[in-house]
């Protein structure tokens, strides 16, 4: 550059030619750091390669009952992991030796891990001490096999929340890294999203021997999100109750209890139950099988998952109905019960001689002629809409895992059932009285009575802490002169002498209103079912189902009380009435 | 004028010189394979090419440059719409694959000099906002083949030439208005701060009524926008755009790349590991080695040493790109190289940056070096240019 060409473009040149120079001195600069500064650390990082990326998993959140008690939180366990680019094939056989793993097995994981070369991915986890240490003590020689602490997933009731809970296995999407858990059943599954946090990832630097010596310094490093902890409304010392008294039956039965004014559901039992724990690792075909074989069927989740013929706890719909489309009233005093009814030619039995009854000591004595003969002129889809405004028939929650709709028939359904003509209102006799097509779960109950007790403004359902309630808003429309009505009937069939209740919770000092239920069965004993409440101050209400238990007042009723006592005492210690 | 009318031969020197490291280097990264003979061939194609660059009236191609464009945009949309290979970016036909952003680049570097000093002698009506949608329109387009980092390259190779064709920095602020106005929207200050600088501008330009309500309307409609256009991506899309800008959020996929580069690049210390010694490279820890990395590959094997050499070389082709830009007395000429400099002071300075870890990672090419065939033979166009334009700095 001796001379300079005319014009005035010496400015651009200049200021071009020095931001030129800027940006290649950067290069040269970071250069020098990389190559000479830093040199002698990358190449031996490079002479091996020795940095690889290891997942960390998140710490996944805590369940904890509404008092802080933990059901299911982490605690360490061992994971043998292998990064393929390091690991020696050869050593394929000496490593499931070690681990006491079938030669297939391993060759299987091994070709699994091929396809990430550069990832520590999973061969066993889950392993304990005792499991994990022949391979740490071979580690000298197991070059790209890692051995790292994970959490694992404990249920620290073991099995009293297995349904509710459920339970953790090994993720097998492919958007998760291998080694992760993932909910299969229950809450751990529906809550997944939040009680999994998501993983970081560091990068170590590690030695020929595969032992940790740095973590690689500049690089971008994700640190783990812990997942959410999650308390939910339910009491464990109130629920382990109900499963110890559930259990003394020795049948397989459900109990909920919740609280009417808030919607929490505090309680949901389910008898029999299997242990959480044994699925965590892969379950063995021993467990297994005593859980599928079991003929009362632990996996079957008697609180929400399976719905029942009701029975005479149905009546408490029945009521409502009745006197809404003043069907009846309570002064009203039909013809005497003589044990039976006839209709249309058929014999509808009731299950004693009542005599001349009004609706309270209808519900009282549970006397099936009363509606027998008060239903004839009515509508089944009347019913029905009723039946649905309280929540039958459909699902409650948006939460609860597997859980059962029921059903509640209509001239719709009856019409797909039978064939138009092939019914007719004597089936409205069965229905009344809670038999027939009806299918009801526990929980519904449980919800049916919260209803009464709250004179049908029960906040929906909740089940978590701090959420948005997870159930369906109620509002049925039902006159408040008709909850009266029916808390009358409820009460008296604990206080009367002749009520159905009086024998098994007349003693109590709690002024119990409550509906008992014995539905006929083509399968053996009858089902027992109790349902009821607490007024005001002790917001209680409550369902007890016992599957083939016999007769709901004499079985169901006890457990009914004994688990209402614990309720109170846990949660409305002060209630006076 | 020491080398007044005369070939510059230390260009080609320079030039000749990177292509064969670039050659050795690609001959490295694919151990010998077959690539590095479509490499060879390329370079074949790409020296007839520098040849006809070289010896065509620079007057023909100044008036041939507007066709060009339709040529280029309808290759651009038939990639939008028919793009594969393993980002879409390629349009292929038989043997061959086109990578119509490389193309798009060369060809708005001469259509940019062919309007630029029409624009600032104000000889031609509208061509302001002529150039301002052509140069928009094929950006966008490289953008949605999708080729983010080309098209932001391109749009800095323009503001480059529109500085050099003498516009100030008010102009260039009203050039880069739109995108200033989106990034504006970030906050209601900056988007006060920015319009109250866009008035002043105005103001200070004496901009007629028209100008003044199409870029406050304008700008005010794009800060509106830009929020709900960003609310309008998939999840997915936005997660590629913020790891553009931030690649250590995805520390699996781009991070990790960077990682093994810079350990590539560190461990070839002072003299390298020699040629055809790279143990990063052979272990095929490195990825994309013949392409984004090839960079990685020269400075594993060649060192400190080698990787100076290698940026001198790049320093003096610039160097004399940019001199002939500034001796060129044809506006078009000097405009048209100074573009092709930027071109390259761009390219170099990315794809060494993201080797080295201090620039984000894109597919930006290393000139002469990465593996391809398109970026090689424009390369080759604008060289080409570049020399004439060197050569015949006194024609008109």
């Amino acid at each position: 550059m001796k001379a300079k060409p005319s014009g005035g473009t010496s400015w651009p040149h200049a200021s071009v030619v020095t931001l030129f120079l800027v940006l290649f001195s950067l290069l040269v600069v970071r250069l020098f750091h990389l190559q000479l500064t830093r040199g002698e650390y990358y190449s031996t990082l490079a002479a091996r390669n020795r940095i690889r990326s290891v997942a960390v998993p998140a710490p996944r959140g805590v369940i904890m009952d509404r008092f802080g008690v933990v059901l299911a939180d982490n605690e360490p366990a061992f994971t043998v992991s292998v990064i393929h680019s390091e690991f020696d094939p050869e050593n394929t056989p000496l490593l499931a030796g070690l681990l006491s793993m079938p030669g297939e097995t391993m060759d299987e994981r091994i070709s699994a891990a091929a396809e990430s070369r550069f990832r520590a991915i999973v061969i066993r986890d889950d392993m304990d001490v005792v499991a994990v240490s022949p391979v740490a003590d071979n580690l000298y020689r197991l070059p790209g096999v890692i051995v790292s602490v994970t959490p694992r997933r404990r249920y620290r009731l073991g099995s009293s929340f297995c349904h509710l809970i459920g339970y953790v296995s090994l993720a097998d999407s492919a958007a998760r890294y291998h080694g992760e858990l993932s909910g299969i059943t229950g809450l751990e599954r529906i809550m997944n999203l939040r009680l999994s946090g998501s993983p970081g990832f560091i990068r170590e630097v590690v030695d020929a021997f595969g032992r940790v010596v740095d973590t690689f310094g500049d690089s971008p490093e994700a640190s783990p999100v812990p997942g959410e902890n999650i308390s939910l409304t339910v009491d464990a010392v109130l629920q382990t109750h109900a499963d110890s008294v559930m259990a003394t039956t020795g049948h397989p039965g459900g109990a909920v209890v919740l609280d009417w004014s808030t919607g929490e559901l505090l309680c949901l039992s389910s008898v029999p139950s299997f242990d959480p724990n044994l699925f965590i690792g892969g379950i063995s075909s021993r467990d297994w099988n005593a859980i599928i074989e079991n003929p009362q069927k632990p996996l079957l989740n008697r609180a929400w998952g399976t719905a029942y013929p009701p029975a005479s706890t149905y009546k408490i719909v029945s009521s409502a109905w009745l006197l809404e489309q003043g069907l009846t009233n309570p002064r009203l005093l039909p013809d005497p019960c003589y044990g039976s009814v006839s209709y249309g030619g058929n014999v509808f039995r009731c299950w004693a001689v009542h005599g001349r009854l009004n609706l309270e000591e209808a519900l009282a004595v549970s006397c099936d002629s009363y509606f027998y003969r008060t239903c004839q002129t009515g509508n089944m889809d009347d019913l029905a809409r009723i039946s649905r405004s309280m929540g039958l028939g459909e699902r409650l929650t948006a939460v609860l895992p597997g859980e059962a709709a029921g059903a509640v028939p209509d001239r719709h359904m009856m019409n797909s059932l039978y064939g138009a003509g092939g019914w007719g209102q004597g089936n409205l006799l069965n229905l009344v009285i809670g038999q027939g097509e009806l299918l009801i779960t526990p929980l519904q109950m449980a919800v049916v009575s919260g209803l009464v007790a709250a004179r049908g403004e029960m906040p929906p359902l909740s089940l978590v802490i701090g959420d948005e309630p997870c159930g369906v808003r109620l509002a049925p429309r039902v006159s408040l002169a008709t909850w009266e009505e029916i808390d009358r009937g409820l009460r008296s069939a604990v206080t009367a002498r002749n009520g159905t209740l009086h024998r098994s919770m007349g003693g109590s000092a709690f002024p119990i209103r409550a509906k008992s239920g014995t539905a006929e069965t083509h399968t053996g004993e009858d089902h027992a079912w109790v349902c009821g409440y607490l007024p005001h101050p002790a917001t209680i209400a409550f369902a007890v189902f016992v599957e083939n238990g016999g007769s709901g007042g004499a079985v169901a009723g006890p457990l009914a009380l004994s688990i209402m006592e614990k309720a109170v005492e846990r949660l409305y210690p002060d209630a006076r009435w | 004028m020491p080398d007044g009318d005369r070939t510059d031969y230390r260009m080609i020197g320079a030039i000749a010189i990177l292509l064969v490291l670039g050659l050795l280097s690609v001959y490295s990264a694919v151990f010998g394979g077959a690539l590095f003979y479509r490499q060879l061939a390329v370079v074949m194609v790409g020296l007839v090419v520098l040849l006809l660059a070289f010896n065509i009236p620079l007057r023909i191609v100044e008036e041939v440059s507007p066709l060009v464009y339709p040529l280029v945009a309808v290759l651009l949309l038939l990639t939008v719409f028919f793009g594969r290979g393993p980002a879409g970016r390629w349009l292929i036909i038989g043997p061959i694959n086109l990578q119509a952003s490389e193309f798009a680049k060369a060809a708005l570097i001469i259509i940019s000099a062919r309007l630029l000093p029409g624009l600032k002698t104000g000889a031609v009506r509208w061509s302001g906002p002529v150039f301002i949608g052509g140069v928009t329109l094929l950006v966008v387009l490289t953008a949605m083949q999708p080729d983010l980092g080309t098209a932001v390259a391109m749009g800095l190779i323009v503001l480059g030439m529109v500085y050099w064709a003498g516009f100030g920095f008010r102009w260039m602020f009203l050039f880069v208005s739109p995108l200033l106005a989106a990034l504006s929207s970030l906050g209601f200050v900056w988007w006060l701060l920015f319009t109250a600088l866009l008035c002043v501008v105005l103001h200070i330009d004496r901009a007629p009524g028209w100008k003044w309500v199409a870029l406050t309307v304008g700008n005010t409609l794009v800060a509106a926008l830009t929020p709900m256009a960003w609310n309008l991506l998939m999840p997915y899309q936005k997660a590629r755009l913020t790891t553009f800008l931030n690649p250590a959020l995805d520390p699996q996929g781009a991070g990790w790349n960077i990682i093994q580069s810079q350990v590539a690049v560190g461990s070839g210390r002072f003299y390298g590991q020699g040629f055809l010694q790279g143990a990063q490279k052979a272990l095929a820890y490195l990825p994309a080695r013949h392409t984004d990395f090839i960079f990685s590959v020269y400075a594993e094997e060649f060192g400190f040493v080698g990787s100076v050499l290698l940026l001198g070389l790049y320093a003096t082709l610039i160097w004399r790109i940019l001199l002939a830009a500034r001796k060129s007395i044809n506006p078009f000429s000097s405009i048209l190289a100074a573009g092709v400099a930027f071109y390259f002071i761009i390219h170099v300075f990315v794809n060494i940056g993201m080797a080295m870890g201090i620039m984000p990672v894109t597919g930006l090419p290393l000139p002469m070096m990465t593996y391809g065939g398109s970026h090689i033979i424009m390369e080759m166009l604008m060289v080409g240019l570049a020399l004439n334009a060197a050569r015949n700095w006194r024609s008109w």
